[in-house]
C-alpha cells in the first residue's frame, strides 16, 4: 500500500487485526485479508486478491489461489449434488478440468463463453489437476473473439487430466457396462490408448479405422494405466492414415531364461495348446501320444532399475537364435542332452545381450512382437562424455 | 494398501518382484564396504551399498575373462577374474552355481563374457575386506556387447551421482563413503575414452 503513495495508520491496522482476531476468533490469515480489503476499498485500489496476475492454465498446480480466463469447452454431467457444474475450461496454452461447488452459489456457465475467474483454487484429485469454484471466487464474463486451437500432442505425450490428439480407432471391444456407447483402442505413431464413450445425448460412436482430431478429451488413470474418456471431448473425422504403434516398448539386458523355455511340446487337442511336461502330460487332457513342438522364451528383461517378465514367441525365438523350429527338433533328437541342448543353444544366443521389445502387457508379461538387439550409437557416447567429462570442471 | 500385513517377504497375491541387476564399474565395486540384509529372517536379501548411493542386491557386467582357475577335489568351485576399463571384477562359481560353474568351464580367456551375480563381501586370510561376485550365469559376449554396457554402466553411474544426497541410500552412501563425485565422474570419463568413436 505505502509503494502506491498511500499513507496508511499502522497503529489503526494493527487494532483492527487483533479486534478481529482476539474479540471475534478469526484466523490470523483471513483478519489480515479482510483488512486489507478494507482498506483497498477505502482508497479505491483493487482488493489484494484480484491483484493476483492472470495465469495460464498450462503450469498450474495444486494449492495455487489464482485467476485465470478461459473458455468452457465442455460441461459433464456432476457426479454429485454438492457440485453444480463440472466441465474443461480451456486457453490458448492448455486445458484443466473445472468444479463449481453448489455452495459457491454462482451462475451457471455456459458452454463456449469466456470468462475471468478470479481466487479460483487449484486442487488435486486422483493425480489430476483440478480447478475449484468456491463462493469467493469472482466469475466474470469477458468478451473474447480469439479463436481456441487446441494443442494436440501424441499419446506418448499424455498426461492425467485434459488432453488433445489425432488417432486411429484401431479396434473396437465388446462394452463391458451397458452405459457404455462404445470402447476400444485408438492410437498414433508413438503409442495405443484404451478409450470409452458413454451413454449420453448426442453422442455417436466413432467409426474403427477412421482417424480423428480428439478435442478436451479426460484423461484418466485407471490401476497404472492411462485412459480416454471421451464423453466430453470433441471428434472430428480426419482425412489420410495413421500407422499406429501399439503395446508397451521396454529395453534392458535378457538377464534370466526361465524353465519351460526353449524347445517344449503342446497339447494336440483342438483349441487347448497347454504346454505338456516331460511325461507329455497336459493339465486338462492328461497324457497324451501325439504332441506338437513349439519354441519359445519365457525370460526377464533388465534394465538396471525394473525388471519385465516377457514372453517371445516362435518366429522372434528362430531369428534370436538363428535356429528354426525343425533344426532345433533335430538337435533335441541327435543331442544326448536332448531337449535341453535346445535350451542352452538359445541361452548362449541371447542372455547377457542387450534387447528392445515390443508387445502388449498382459498379466505382468509383456508379451513380444517385436525384438531387435539394440546397437552402439557414437552419438551416445559422445553425449555421455559430455556429461562425465562436463560437470567436473 | 498395506492392510497391516507384515512388510517382509513378498505380499500375498502379489507376484515376487525380481531385484533388478545394477550397472557398476569394478573401480566401484572394488571400494564397497557395505552389506546389509532387508528384513530379519534368514531368507531376506542381502545386499551391498555402493558408494554412488545404490543398494544392490545384483549385478550385471561384462568385461574380459582373463583367468580361471578351479579349485576343490569334492566340493569344485571355479575362481575368475574379469576386466573391464577400470579395474578387475573377482568372480566365484560353486556347487551351489551349477549352471553358472558349467558354463565357466567352457569359456575359453581371454573371451568377452556377460556376467549375472550376486556381490558378497568377505573377509580374507589377512584380514581386509573384499569383494567377489558370485556368478549366475556367465555367457561368451561380443565386442559390442561390451561397448553397450560400458554406455550402459557409465549412464547408471552418472545417473546415481546425479541423485547423491537426494534418496535414502545416497545419504547413508555419502555418509559411510564419504563419496567424491569428481572421483568418480572421471572414472566414467576414462571409461568411456577408451571406447572407439
Amino acid at each position: 500500500m505505502e509503494a502506491k503513495g498511500i499513507a496508511v495508520d499502522r497503529l489503526k491496522i494493527e487494532s483492527k487485526i487483533r479486534r478481529l482476531v482476539e474479540e471475534f476468533g478469526v484466523q490470523l490469515a483471513e483478519a489480515e485479508r479482510t483488512v486489507g480489503n478494507e482498506l483497498a476499498r477505502e482508497h479505491s485500489l483493487p482488493s489484494p486478491g484480484a491483484r493476483a496476475q492472470e495465469r495460464e492454465i498450462h503450469g498450474l498446480s495444486a494449492g495455487e489461489w489464482v485467476t485465470v480466463q478461459g473458455k468452457v469447452v465442455a460441461l459433464t454431467s456432476p457426479p454429485t449434488p454438492a457440485i453444480a457444474q463440472a466441465g474443461i475450461l480451456a486457453d490458448s496454452s492448455g486445458a484443466i478440468r473445472f468444479t463449481v461447488w453448489a455452495r459457491a452459489k454462482a451462475l451457471p456457465l455456459s458452454a463456449g463463453k469466456w470468462y475471468r475467474l478470479e481466487s479460483a483454487v487449484v486442487d488435486e484429485f486422483r493425480g489430476v489437476e483440478k480447478l475449484n469454484i468456491h463462493s469467493g471466487t469472482i466469475i466474470t464474463e469477458v468478451e473474447n473473439g480469439t479463436p481456441l486451437i487446441p494443442k494436440v500432442i501424441p499419446v506418448r505425450d499424455l498426461r492425467p487430466g485434459v488432453g488433445s490428439v489425432r488417432v486411429k480407432v484401431v479396434q473396437e471391444w465388446e462394452p463391458s457396462h451397458e452405459r457404455m456407447l462404445q470402447t476400444g483402442l485408438l492410437g498414433d505413431e508413438t503409442g495405443a490408448i484404451k478409450f470409452t464413450i458413454w451413454r449420453e445425448e448426442g453422442k455417436e460412436k466413432l467409426i474403427p479405422g477412421t482417424v480423428y482430431s480428439i478435442y478436451y478429451a479426460l484423461v484418466d488413470e485407471f490401476n497404472g494405466r492411462l485412459q480416454l474418456n471421451l464423453s466430453t471431448a470433441i471428434c472430428i473425422p480426419e482425412e489420410g492414415d495413421i500407422r499406429v504403434l501399439e503395446g508397451e516398448a521396454a529395453q534392458g539386458v535378457i538377464v534370466h531364461l526361465a524353465p519351460g523355455s526353449g524347445l517344449i511340446k503342446r497339447c494336440p487337442v483342438e483349441g487347448c495348446n497347454r504346454v505338456l511336461s516331460r511325461q507329455n502330460y497336459c493339465p486338462v487332457h492328461e497324457i497324451q501320444k501325439d504332441f506338437r513342438y513349439d519354441l519359445r522364451i519365457k525370460g526377464v528383461l533388465d534394465d538396471g532399475i525394473r525388471t519385465r517378465n516377457i514372453l517371445v514367441q516362435k518366429e522372434i525365438v528362430e531369428a534370436l537364435s538363428a535356429m528354426k523350429l525343425d533344426e532345433a527338433v533335430a538337435l533335441a533328437e541327435s543331442s544326448p542332452l536332448g531337449m535341453d541342448e535346445v535350451f542352452y543353444r538359445i541361452r548362449d544366443a541371447v542372455l547377457g545381450r542387450y534387447f528392445q521389445v515390443r508387445g502388449s502387457e498382459i498379466d505382468g508379461r509383456i508379451l513380444v512382437k517385436e525384438c531387435r538387439k539394440i546397437a552402439f550409437d557414437p552419438a551416445e557416447l559422445a553425449g555421455l562424455l559430455n556429461k562425465a567429462g562436463g560437470e567436473s570442471r | 494398501m498395506m492392510n497391516g500385513r507384515k512388510a517382509t517377504g513378498p505380499r500375498p497375491g502379489q507376484t515376487f518382484d525380481r531385484e533388478p541387476a545394477r550397472r557398476v564399474f569394478a573401480g566401484e565395486l572394488r571400494e564397497v564396504k557395505l552389506q546389509f540384509r532387508e528384513g530379519e529372517d534368514e531368507k531376506s536379501p542381502s545386499f551391498v551399498l555402493l558408494p554412488t548411493g545404490a543398494r544392490c542386491n545384483r549385478i550385471f557386467l561384462v568385461g574380459t575373462l582373463t583367468e580361471k582357475e578351479r579349485r576343490g577335489d569334492q566340493n569344485v568351485f571355479y575362481h575368475a577374474r574379469i576386466s573391464d576399463p577400470t579395474g578387475t571384477f573377482f568372480l566365484m562359481a560353486g556347487s551351489y552355481q551349477p549352471e553358472a560353474m558349467q558354463q565357466i568351464a567352457r569359456i575359453e580367456p581371454p573371451a568377452f563374457v556377460a556376467v549375472i551375480g550376486k556381490p558378497n563381501l568377505f573377509e580374507s586370510q589377512t584380514g581386509s575386506i573384499l569383494l567377489s561376485v558370485r556368478a549366475e550365469s556367465m555367457t561368451a559376449v561380443d565386442r559390442e556387447t561390451r561397448d553397450l554396457w560400458v554406455l550402459d554402466t557409465a549412464r547408471a553411474t552418472l545417473q546415481r551421482l546425479e541423485e547423491l544426497g537426494e534418496t535414502e541410500e545416497s545419504k547413508r552412501a555419502e555418509e559411510h563413503y564419504h563419496t567424491d563425485p569428481t572421483i568418480y565422474r572421471k572414472m566414467v570419463y576414462d571409461a568411456l575414452a577408451q571406447l572407439k568413436i
